[in-house]
């Protein structure tokens, strides 16, 4: 940064010369040319200059605020090391891209436990430190060498009370059963829970889904085309139940509560067979904050940052202990709660880890 | 030596020269990445492109783009011809008018129009809730979530692009040859079809390049108003860099594109000087 403010300076008395006729006209557009061809570098310099603090790349919107206030204060004030964001969302090509550059900005991504499998096997992440991150604060099969699960989101699905005042739908085979109730749905358009969701409705019971049988869900996906619309962002799920698009709409499980205020309780949240997914801490290789970072996602492991960050963006804890904490009213919302927990599948990282390519370019094709 | 012309080494173009280098660099190396990428991911080779003729989905997601292109261009294209038309005929005050509500529609963004666009066709859009309220239809009319959602979210989005070329080439054609036209008998259907028309060809030519090659990288609305059915190339490279991370065939999509629009303007430069239709030296 003081390279850039230099670089400003630098030209701004240049100019100044220049029209008091102090520096010849060639000086002058010497220094800008200098000033252009620096500022590539002085871009370069940012990941260097970055060291005293930790970036943490997530998706922007409420997640700023609810990652300063669960995890960044109490982060700062432990280590005197400042939390600092960039809200473009990390995404796996992006995370690539970054690390196959060498100029890595950011120090920790909210991403998802797949990417950790995905990225960790190309070598652009770095392997989460366990003797600073606790395995025992996360669910079990969720702490992996690349990246350690801090909260879980998932997929479930909400329906229009005023549309099926008779019978609620309750599974996902319902949710696929147009005659029995018709209207529009909403799925997913990146794959991920629509092919859980497709197989639990075609009778895989959902200890067996993975390996997930490609065309067997894509069929049950493709049945249902002609009533589905699909959504690729977590807003536009939102929106096209809150519109009323949708009679039956899959959702972020964790968005789930704030749609049934927003619609004054029309429409209602199914955490039944929902697919609970691990949202991990990665880290990407050659991350400028270096180790610190480590300690940055044990503060979020803590059972306080756990439960902030529920009542802030409702996903749910991982801590066995920040979960067993939970009040009573936020256990529905909570995806493993005791009475949850029974019901829901979760999301197996690895599979989707080695398998996310193939899996979203068949369901692309099958929908489009 | 002073018989060198000073044109030829002008000191304009010496002082030019260090950033036209930085542009072409800047410019031509991405370019280059990516036609090396499309040949070297995953592995060496044609592999990336042969995928064209061995997947369905690829040819179907080029067909889908070329498809919808077509028909938004040329709806854009007729649409903008009858606008640039009533323009080209109003009174100066009321032509600056149009002007400038032609290019405030440039300042709204396209997430903005996309969005309003589900505020007014949706299912419990403005217009289905009136025609129902009306009892004119009784089931809502799917106007957003399919094709013809995204054609619409597209041809408003592309008009006014297909307005100006049209509208340079009216004003520059001399309204004497109209009268001329008429007053050897010629009816105004005739004076239009036969005069007129012909003489705008090149700016219809200008605005169907621009309107087509715009269409080709549209992202936002078929990926909004095609309710995740209608899956453009564009979407479809996104998904690919950002998601599968297969950026082989990302980049093979991506040099698709580039070549199939400079071969497209080598074939209409066959029939006709391009210098023309982006309005250089008069033909």
């Amino acid at each position: 940064m003081h390279d850039k403010q230099f670089m400003r300076e630098s030209l701004l008395q240049g100019a100044q010369a220049f029209q008091a006729g102090k520096m010849g006209r060639r000086s002058f557009l010497a220094l800008c040319g200098m000033a252009g061809f620096a500022s590539a570098s002085v871009l370069a310099g940012r990941a260097e200059a970055a060291a005293g603090e930790i970036v943490m790349w997530n998706w922007g919107g409420q997640s700023e605020e609810c990652h300063t206030s669960a995890i960044g204060n109490a982060f700062t004030a432990e280590t005197g090391i400042p939390l600092k964001f960039d809200t473009s969302g990390p995404l796996q090509g992006k995370i690539k891209e970054m690390v196959d550059s060498g100029n890595v900005t950011a120090d920790v991504c909210d991403g998802d436990l797949f990417d950790a499998v995905a990225l960790g096997k190309t070598g652009h992440l770095e392997p989460i430190d366990y003797t600073v991150v606790d395995k025992a604060k996360t669910i079990d099969g969720y702490a992996l060498e690349f990246g350690v699960s801090i909260i879980l989101y998932g997929y479930a699905f909400m329906y229009d009370t005023q549309t099926y005042p008779d019978g609620a739908p309750s599974t996902w085979a319902d949710f696929f059963d147009t005659t029995k109730f018709p209207g529009t749905r909403s799925l997913y358009k990146w794959a991920n829970g629509s092919l859980e969701a497709a197989l639990m409705a075609d009778g895989v019971a959902k200890d067996a889904l993975y390996p997930l049988d490609m065309d067997r869900a894509l069929a049950k996906i493709k049945a249902i085309k002609a009533d589905t619309i699909y959504w690729g962002s977590g807003a536009e799920a939102q929106q096209m139940i809150v519109n009323g698009e949708v009679s039956m709409g899959m959702v972020w499980q964790n968005r789930g509560r704030s749609i049934e205020n927003d619609t004054n309780g029309r429409y209602k949240l199914v955490t039944n067979q929902a697919i609970a997914m691990p949202g991990a801490y990665i880290v990407p290789k050659g991350n400028p904050g270096g180790a610190a970072v480590m300690k940055f996602i044990a503060t979020a492991q803590s059972v306080q940052a756990q439960l902030d960050l529920f009542a802030c963006l409702g996903m749910t804890p991982t801590n066995p202990e920040a979960i067993a904490a939970l009040a009573e009213a936020d256990q529905p919302y909570s995806i493993t709660s005791a009475a949850n927990l029974p019901n829901v599948v979760m999301n197996d990282p690895t599979w989707w880890g080695e398998n996310t390519d193939a899996a979203v370019n068949a369901f692309l094709a099958a929908i489009s | 030596m002073s018989a060198l012309p000073r044109h030829v080494l002008n000191t304009g173009w010496i002082l030019v020269l260090p950033f036209l280098v930085l542009v072409v660099a800047l410019f031509l190396g991405p370019i280059v990445n990516i036609l090396w990428l499309s040949v070297s991911e995953p592995t060496p080779g044609l592999g990336n492109y042969a995928k064209l003729f061995t997947s369905d989905s690829l040819g179907r997601i080029i067909g889908t783009t070329v498809r919808i292109c077509v028909i938004s261009t040329a709806i854009s294209v007729a649409l903008g011809y009858s606008i640039a038309y009533a323009m080209v005929h109003a009174a100066d005050a009321s032509r600056n008018k149009m002007l400038g509500l032609l290019l405030m529609s440039f300042w709204i963004s396209v997430l903005v129009r996309t969005f309003s666009w589900l505020m007014l066709l949706g299912r419990n859009g403005v217009v289905n809730n009136g025609l129902e309220a009306l009892g004119i239809i009784s089931q809502p009319i799917s106007f957003m979530r399919n094709e013809l959602g995204v054609l619409i979210g597209m041809v408003h989005y592309m008009v006014p692009y297909a307005v100006l070329p049209i509208l340079a080439s009216m004003q520059s054609i001399d309204g004497r040859v109209v009268q001329a036209s008429r007053s050897l008998g010629a009816t105004g259907a005739q004076t239009f079809w036969r005069v007129y028309l012909p003489l705008t060809r090149a700016g219809i030519v200008a605005a169907s390049l621009l309107v087509f090659i715009i269409n080709l990288g549209f992202y936002v609305v078929p990926a909004v108003l095609g309710g995740g059915k209608v899956l453009m190339v564009a979407e479809y490279i996104s998904v690919q860099v950002l998601v599968t991370l297969q950026w082989g065939t990302a980049a093979m999509l991506a040099a698709l594109m580039l070549f199939g629009v400079l071969a497209l303007l080598f074939l209409m430069s066959r029939f006709m000087k391009l210098s023309t239709v982006f309005g250089g030296g008069k033909a």
